[in-house]
């Protein structure tokens, strides 16, 4: 077997411009195999524009067409001015600027491709990537094209754009580079300044000999001068993100982290002035250029680390981001946000339902495996409430929206399940700490320097430098950072957490409770089939028609057969059965009721709710979803009871499973046929006891996941996600949860380890300010690499425990 | 001596002019992407046919 396997291997054939392997060599172009026709039309595109370096230069070769094989309607969104100016960063008479974000964007070849767009497509003015940030800007001749012509030209070249980003996600990006630019230019004037300034006043020190200078009188009031017109701009203009946060701070009566550095800057700066002025001194204005300067290196440093960190967290949207309106003149495509009560909507076989709404067509089956775990279509006739978050089977439906989109029902659940988290975190904490801090800090400043009174500038220097190198932003810095870094690489490992406070929460859990269907059992179900002996020819013919289906059931009968070809004459009738003519035998498969509409009865009168098969017209037997655990359940299980941890299985199921159950857990600990309400009061009464984290599929528990203290949705496909979790977990990583709680507590640790360097360093560093050995410069160098210090423990912290887990 | 504040006027001057060009420089844009262009230099320029 295996030999076979690696023969075939070495035929198969590799499309040429994405490298996957061919089905067979039916799409040829000049001499080359292709896989699809979306690869071949891209390598046509190329070779037509003289553009074939790409294959040379690529690392790696072009990215599948075949999976981009999307409908074209999902584009006609970007049709919707509102959507469409979310793109859109800059327009003007000769060119429209937009930035998409693409996340296949991967290597130097995909820089070279994209950025030679416009030599493919006029109407192009130019095209320029940044390749870490995954974001292309098109210049575009106003007229020319749209958003969503360069949208779907992308999409053509296998560069899909994600259109579901959330509406202020790019000018959030838009933000973040005038931030940092903000900070270039400030760091850019002080820089200049400080080199200055210390020129003349070097000058001046060493001009200083016992008391008497050799230097020209006039030199030094020159050198004066424009030491004081360098250090305006250093004051007004660089300091300016210190003094600015310190002063709308001080207006609201609050304290904030910025008050000390600004009280620091402000004394020295001052001082320094009013010296010059009464010619008590020269002033220190080199160091208050230094200190300016080096806080703002301090700031880039840290802004880059926590760019770093909290990149790439994308978040896409639950919901379809567009929706498709009947209106008098036909169907437009709207923005979810603009969808209105009373509002006609068309949702087709697939989709989401956006809002509580009505049924409208005579008959619909909706799939509310979000909602209640139950993959099996629900059948809703005319007028029938429908709710949001339910999944369109089979034929399309026309709604008429009863609730805003942000009222439905999902929506209300998520907002309130995140108002949980948002409760009980450090943050508040942090915050309370960080006043004290920061009061104790000035008193302790104003007390160095009374001490060193008589010798006012050793004095104001102490002043400064404690003020400046108390460094409370540690306290404000570890928790954040070190989760946030575990919140990405759990996000790259497919583990999605909402928000760093559930990790904070996944610490210290107790008992773990497990919901049975769709959690510890699979969503898409082995199916057993219980009748008469079929034939060879009738047991195949029941998988190709099944192979048809896109129903749970029929997909489980036809167990990996995707769609077989010798099948005729299919009819389905979404969610309810499906028939077909396959090896010669006619084949139904449905529910009793679809069976009777074929003349085909049930002599006993039995099965109603079974999905019975019959060849030929005549019942040969039913299909039963078998219940049969993930893979993995049985070792997370132990390693959890390892960890000391209380399993229990909470079910609205009957216990026909019970015996498959109680192998892996006490008997005890098993609960069937709990309502909703039931496991709300069962897990609050656990809750008395313990930290509970509950462990579901998604939205079916939910209000037992509000309930408990964390849950963790599992779900077999995460581009669906389950708004009522805190946390996404796919099926295959469910063995992973009990690393991940070790991990939660490794998180803590890591947090505390930088919480004790931070006070220890501040208490020492405070000590040494306090004898008046450290200059302004030296604290200014010192504080932003407290800073580092504290953000490399907690990536660092992070990355370590990180390996254990998945 | 007498020579000093104009030699040191001249030198502010001077670097006062690579400040501008920084400053220029940053409100253009190119600190932006510090990683994009090390690739693109790498690839020989294509004339459109």
């Amino acid at each position: 077997m295996n030999q076979q396997n690696t023969h075939t291997i070495d035929h198969h054939l590799h499309c040429a411009h994405c490298g996957d392997v061919c089905a067979d060599a039916s799409i040829t172009l000049s001499d080359h195999v292709f896989c699809c026709t979306g690869c071949a039309s891209v390598y046509e595109l190329l070779q037509e524009h003289n553009l074939c370096g790409y294959y040379q230069d690529g690392v790696q070769t072009g990215v599948s067409q075949q999976q981009s094989h999307r409908d074209r309607q999902a584009y006609a969104i970007l049709d919707d001015p509102t959507v469409a100016a979310r793109f859109v960063e800059f327009a003007d008479q000769r060119r429209i600027r937009m930035r998409f974000a693409l996340p296949t964007m991967h290597c130097a070849s995909c820089v070279w491709l994209l950025e030679r767009l416009p030599h493919i497509q006029s109407g192009l003015i130019s095209a320029e990537v940044d390749l870490q940030r995954k974001t292309i800007v098109v210049d575009v001749v106003p007229g020319a094209l749209r958003v969503r012509d360069v949208a779907e030209l992308l999409r053509s070249f296998g560069y899909e754009p994600l259109i579901h980003v959330e509406g202020n996600e790019l000018s959030r990006e838009q933000q973040r580079k005038e931030a940092t630019r903000g900070l270039y230019l400030r760091l850019g004037v002080a820089g200049f300044a400080m080199g200055n300034i210390m020129m003349f006043s070097i000058a001046q020190y060493l001009a200083h000999r016992n008391g008497t200078t050799t230097i020209d009188p006039t030199l030094v009031a020159v050198f004066t001068w424009l030491s004081i017109g360098l250090s305006i701009p250093v004051y007004v203009y660089s300091a300016s993100p210190w003094l600015r946060s310190a002063w709308a701070a001080l207006r609201q009566g609050t304290v904030n982290l910025d008050i000390p550095v600004a009280l620091g800057i402000t004394t020295l700066f001052v001082r320094s002035i009013a010296d010059i002025a009464t010619g008590a001194s020269e002033g220190f204005l080199d160091s208050f250029a230094g200190l300016v300067f080096f806080l703002l290196i301090g700031r880039v440093f840290q802004q880059k680390a926590f760019d770093a960190v909290t990149f790439d967290r994308t978040v896409r949207s639950f919901f379809p981001l567009s929706v498709r309106r009947d209106t008098p003149l036909g169907e437009e495509v709207v923005a979810i946000d603009a969808l209105r009560v009373g509002d006609t909507i068309a949702i087709r076989n697939g989709e989401v339902i956006p809002a509580d709404a009505v049924l409208l067509s005579p008959v619909g089956y909706i799939d509310y495996a979000f909602v209640t775990g139950e993959s099996v279509p629900v059948e809703c006739s005319r007028g029938a409430m429908v709710y949001a978050g339910g999944k369109v089977v089979g034929t399309a439906l026309q709604l008429t929206a009863t609730r805003p989109v942000s009222q439905g029902y999902l929506a209300s659940l998520w907002e309130r399940s995140s108002a949980r988290t948002s409760r009980d975190g450090y943050r508040a904490l942090s915050d309370r700490f960080g006043r004290l801090f920061i009061w104790a800090v000035i008193t302790i400043a104003a007390v160095g320097f009374v001490l060193w009174l008589p010798d006012i500038p050793v004095a104001l220097s102490v002043f400064t430098a404690v003020v400046i190198i108390a460094c409370p932003c540690a306290l404000t810095l570890a928790a954040p950072i070190t989760l946030g870094t575990a919140m990405g690489i759990l996000g790259r490992r497919k583990i999605y957490a909402k928000n760093i406070d559930v990790l904070a929460a996944l610490d210290d859990i107790g008992a773990v409770v497990f919901d049975k269907t769709g959690t510890l059992t699979s969503s898409q179900p082995n199916v057993v089939f219980h009748g008469d002996e079929l034939t060879h020819d009738e047991y195949a013919a029941v998988v190709s028609v099944a192979s048809h289906s896109t129903h749970p059931i029929s997909r489980g009968l036809a167990s990996g057969v995707s769609c077989a070809k010798d099948v005729g004459d299919v009819t389905e009738v979404a969610g309810r059965g499906i028939t077909g003519i396959a090896h010669g035998h006619r084949v139904h498969i449905g529910s009793m009721h679809f069976l009777a509409e074929y003349g085909i009865a049930d002599p006993k009168e039995m099965h109603r709710h079974a999905t019975m098969v019959a060849v030929d017209g005549q019942i040969v037997g039913e299909v039963t979803p078998r219940a049969e655990f993930r893979e993995g359940v049985g070792e997370l299980l132990s390693a959890l009871r390892q960890q000391g941890q209380r399993c229990e299985l909470l079910t609205g199921d009957s216990d026909r499973d019970r015996d498959l159950v109680s192998a892996l857990f006490e008997q005890d600990a098993m609960t069937f046929r709990a309502s909703p309400s039931d496991k709300v009061d069962h897990l609050e009464q656990l809750r008395r006891r313990t930290r509970v984290l509950m462990i579901g599929d998604g939205l079916n528990d939910m209000s037992a996941m509000a309930v408990a203290d964390v849950s963790i949705a599992v779900t077999d496909n995460t581009s669906t996600l389950a708004p009522a979790s805190d946390m996404i977990i796919p099926a295959t990583h469910i063995r992973h949860i009990a690393d991940l709680l070790r991990y939660a507590h490794s998180l803590r640790n890591v947090i505390h380890v930088a919480l004790w360097f931070t006070m220890l360093y501040n208490v020492v560093v405070i000590a040494i300010a306090l004898t008046g050995r450290l200059t302004p410069v030296i604290t200014a160098i010192m504080m932003p690499l407290s800073s580092l210090l504290v953000i490399g423990i907690s990536v660092g912290g992070a990355h370590l425990f990180a390996r254990r887990v998945a | 001596m007498s020579v000093m504040p104009l030699l040191v006027i001249c030198s502010i001057l001077v670097a006062g002019g690579f400040l501008l060009a920084f400053l220029f420089a940053t409100r253009r844009g190119q600190y932006d992407d510090l990683g994009t262009p090390a690739v693109r230099m790498l690839f020989d320029d294509v004339e459109p046919k």
